[in-house]
């Protein structure tokens, strides 16, 4: 680290590094399979969390979706949400739940891979039946967050103390203009990152239209059909003069330095109020069919918090793995520990002996993933 | 044409052909469970006693012929041997097929030529139309076992159906394609079938061929075997079943005006492309372009505009002040026919056609020219319909090794009435429910092959 990455991380974050960061608990259940009672298991799960009314009542919900990579790609033909896509009858039976709890509106979201087009037809395509979600709860709605969207103008982010990587983020309206912020993860290992669950999941909110490899050099592109490689993960471009700029161009250009930080820096941007981790069927090895050595995996476990990095630290240890792991250990093999970035952030605590786990403990879950 | 020749010639429609290795009658009983009804056999299997056995279960034998050695003689072994007719499978020379065809005539037999694609005579008259040249049906994989996959795109599928679309759209004649399985190589039965609704949903049939070791195992009456046998035979028997489906022809509100020499007989080309991305498309070709080949398209594309008559041009340019669109690619694009064997692109040929797709796909956008489908990514499909649009019939086939889920597919317009068929299933109604381009309507699960037919 050089002293001004060492500046940057201290001068980022003076007051949470002066104090504990929060804690929340977090429920784990166990759910044998999609076809199963999801509707029980999930409000068991939500009670122990201290209910869905009083997250959602009359509130705007917004659900960040893990629809990573292009839907054309299965993995050994299989359905995405069987691999490495949240599993849509999870998204149905939640937002029957939060429809049940009284969520005034509830909007699904996700930065659809290399299309600005809409969110539905992305779902279409990815073997949602759009129109069962839309019934399951009154006011469902969808919006591809990769460029403007239905919004008149980007939202501004920015991550208290400063940020990381860059002082603030462009983002599609609907992460701002919302009362609830959730995302429904999936449990799986992550090339980059090591792992990726509720945290990485909002590294999925930026929009390619600005942070796209095809992104404009003054303004976005509202028609993207690319990745963020070269903005985020290599550092090799700047995003659009429009958006801000990188704090320190000078800092270290290694995607396992970067995107961590990222996603430090957007989970304290843009608060994560209720976290759900999809480990019912999912992948070890990777994040999807692109990696090499992926493998199908039932772990049958579900995990949800209102913290996403005390729910990330339970379900990295449900993963086999030490949560506060340093650099070089798995699952961080070649990358920062993005619990501890956060956890950093003043955003939670990684320390599993301040969390408290409801439901199922830890031990009587765990499935551990290699590395 | 002698009585017995026009006969055998009309009923060339009905044939469903396979290559049969062997000259055994006992092997006839293998047929009972499937409609092929013609065999293709090899000069070691011409047999006398065979052919009386067969044409007494009505079953067609024709005698396959290759260039090699001495062509003629062979054909007369097979008209000797009392064989129906004889199939020249290669690149003859133009003397040689005269003399074998005077040989055939004169025995009141009939003659079918299976050239390479190169060779291909679309506007002949041939009572067939036919290659033996074709893509092995399947999901690209690449060396080392992988199958092609980036986060950016789903997996290639290796198919014939775009050179098909293309003779089916300038012929009326049964087309087949005669290619073999690959060597050496024990294939899984779901492989025959894809190549069997590859080449049936455009309305042309696959010649029949089994691997070595299926043909050993099936002759030796292998219980597995036979089971695999009977579902080549349900899947045969499915589209056997629906001669109207046959005729009905590309339906689109897309037409691509092309020619042979742009690369339309070659596979890997824009009709792949856009049948990669499902979109539906009628080939034009330029004898045929007209106001009325045009009339009630949205739009067309041409990639060879510069060599179109005044008329053509015209024919175009009405379009275009009935609101269509046009599209040309860039002046002077050609890509070559096949050569020798070769009936894929090459890299060079490949970026040409990548540059000017890019073109096309930028223009189409998410637009619906007829139909759009949802979560197929492992599959190609075929829009074919009546005149007007009355009726549309959507062949589905699936080229992975899964089933397929929760399929849904956007029409253009109003339908009524929804009826999925699938080969080994019962019809099934399906619900229709409208969408901004139409009509909407879900599939819920696709095996190998489907047929979504609307009024």
């Amino acid at each position: 680290m050089t002293r001004r990455e060492l500046l940057a991380l201290l001068g980022s974050a003076p007051v949470a590094l002066a104090k504990e960061a929060p804690t929340a608990p977090v429920a784990i259940a166990r759910a044998a399979s999609y076809n199963g009672d999801l509707t029980a298991i999930l409000t068991r799960m939500f009670d122990q969390l201290g209910g869905l009314g009083r997250i959602a009542r009359g509130k705007t919900v917004t659900i960040k979706l893990n629809l990573t990579g292009s839907p054309a790609l299965r993995f050994q033909g299989r359905p995405l949400g069987s691999t490495h896509y949240t599993h849509p009858q999870l998204a149905g039976a939640v937002a029957h739940l939060l429809g049940r709890a009284g969520a005034r509106r509830i909007r699904f979201v996700e930065s659809c891979w290399a299309t600005g087009g809409p969110m539905e037809e992305y779902l279409l395509d990815s073997g949602w039946n759009v129109r069962a979600l839309a019934g399951a709860a009154p006011n469902v709605e969808f919006e591809n967050t990769n460029n403007l969207g239905k919004g008149k103008r980007y939202s501004r982010l920015k991550p208290p103390g400063g940020g990381l990587v860059y002082p603030a983020y462009d983002l599609n309206h609907a992460y701002e203009d919302t009362d609830v912020f959730m995302t429904l993860a999936k449990l799986k290992n992550h090339e980059t990152c090591g792992v990726t669950l509720a945290l990485k999941n909002s590294f999925g909110i930026t929009p390619a239209s600005i942070y796209g490899d095809d992104a404009g050099e003054d303004q976005p592109n509202e028609k993207p059909a690319k990745g963020r490689g070269n903005i985020f993960h290599f550092g090799k471009r700047s995003p659009p003069r429009s958006a801000p700029q990188e704090l320190d161009p000078a800092s270290s250009r290694e995607a396992g330095y970067r995107v961590p930080r990222i996603v430090a820096d957007l989970a304290a941007a843009r608060p994560i109020d209720l976290a759900l981790i999809d480990g019912i069927e999912t992948v070890t090895g990777g994040e999807g069919p692109w990696i090499e050595g992926l493998r199908l995996v039932e772990p049958g476990v579900l995990m949800a918090g209102t913290n996403p990095v005390t729910t990330d630290a339970v379900a990295t240890a449900v993963m086999g793995y030490d949560p506060a792991a340093s650099r070089g250990t798995p699952p961080f093999r070649r990358c920062d520990n993005t619990l501890k970035l956060a956890e950093g952030l003043g955003v939670g605590t990684t320390d599993l002996k301040r969390i408290e786990v409801r439901g199922l403990p830890i031990a009587q879950v765990r499935f551990p993933f290699g590395l | 044409m002698h009585l017995a020749l026009l006969l055998a010639v009309s009923a060339l429609a009905g044939w469903a052909p396979a290559r049969w290795a062997s000259g055994d009658p006992k092997t006839l009983e293998l047929l009972a469970e499937t409609p092929i009804n013609c065999l293709l056999l090899e000069r070691s299997n011409f047999s006398a006693e065979f052919a009386r056995q067969a044409a007494g279960r009505g079953v067609t034998t024709l005698g396959v012929i290759r260039p090699e050695g001495e062509p003629l003689a062979a054909a007369r072994q097979a008209l000797q041997a009392g064989l129906d007719g004889v199939v020249l499978e290669g690149a003859f020379e133009r003397a040689a097929i005269e003399s074998i065809r005077e040989a055939a005539a004169g025995a009141k037999r009939v003659l079918v030529e299976l050239p390479p694609r190169r060779l291909l005579q679309l506007e002949g008259g041939a009572a067939v139309i036919g290659t033996y040249q074709g893509l092995w049906p399947g999901i690209h994989v690449e060396e080392a076992g992988a199958v092609r996959a980036r986060p950016t795109g789903g997996p290639w599928i290796d198919t014939n159906s775009g050179f098909l679309r293309f003779v089916r759209a300038l012929t009326d004649a049964p087309v087949w394609i005669a290619n073999l399985p690959p060597t050496k190589t024990v294939l899984p039965v779901d492989r025959y079938l894809q190549a069997i609704a590859d080449a049936a949903m455009l309305g042309a049939r696959w010649v029949v061929a089994l691997d070595e070791d299926f043909n050993r195992r099936l002759v030796a009456r292998e219980p597995a075997a036979l089971k695999d046998w009977r579902r080549i035979g349900a899947h045969l028997r499915y589209f056997e079943e629906h001669p109207e489906w046959r005729r009905l022809k590309p339906y689109s509100l897309l037409a691509l005006v092309q020619e042979p020499d742009v690369g339309a007989l070659l596979c890997g080309g824009l009709l792949d492309m856009l049948g990669g991305r499902h979109i539906p498309v009628r080939p034009v070709s330029r004898p045929a372009l007209s106001e009325g080949a045009l009339k009630g398209l949205r739009m067309a594309v041409t990639v060879e505009a510069g060599a179109l008559s005044a008329e053509q041009k015209e024919a175009l340019r009405s379009l275009a002040r009935s609101g269509g669109m046009l599209l040309n690619g860039p002046p002077g694009w050609k890509l070559p026919l096949p050569k020798g064997d070769q009936i894929t692109l090459e890299k060079a040929d490949l970026a040409k056609v990548d540059e000017v797709w890019q073109g096309i796909n930028g223009v189409i956008g998410r637009g619906n020219f007829g139909a759009r489908l949802f979560n197929v990514s492992s599959m190609l499909s075929s829009l074919l319909g009546e005149a007007g649009g009355s009726m549309v019939a959507l062949h589905l086939v699936n080229y992975s090794n899964y089933p397929v889920d929760s399929i849904t597919v956007h029409l253009q317009g109003k339908y009524t009435r929804a009826r999925l068929y699938a080969p080994e299933r019962p019809v099934q109604e399906l619900e229709l429910y409208p969408v901004p381009e139409g009509t909407g309507v879900d599939i819920d699960r696709v095996v190998v092959c489907a047929t979504l037919v609307l009024n």
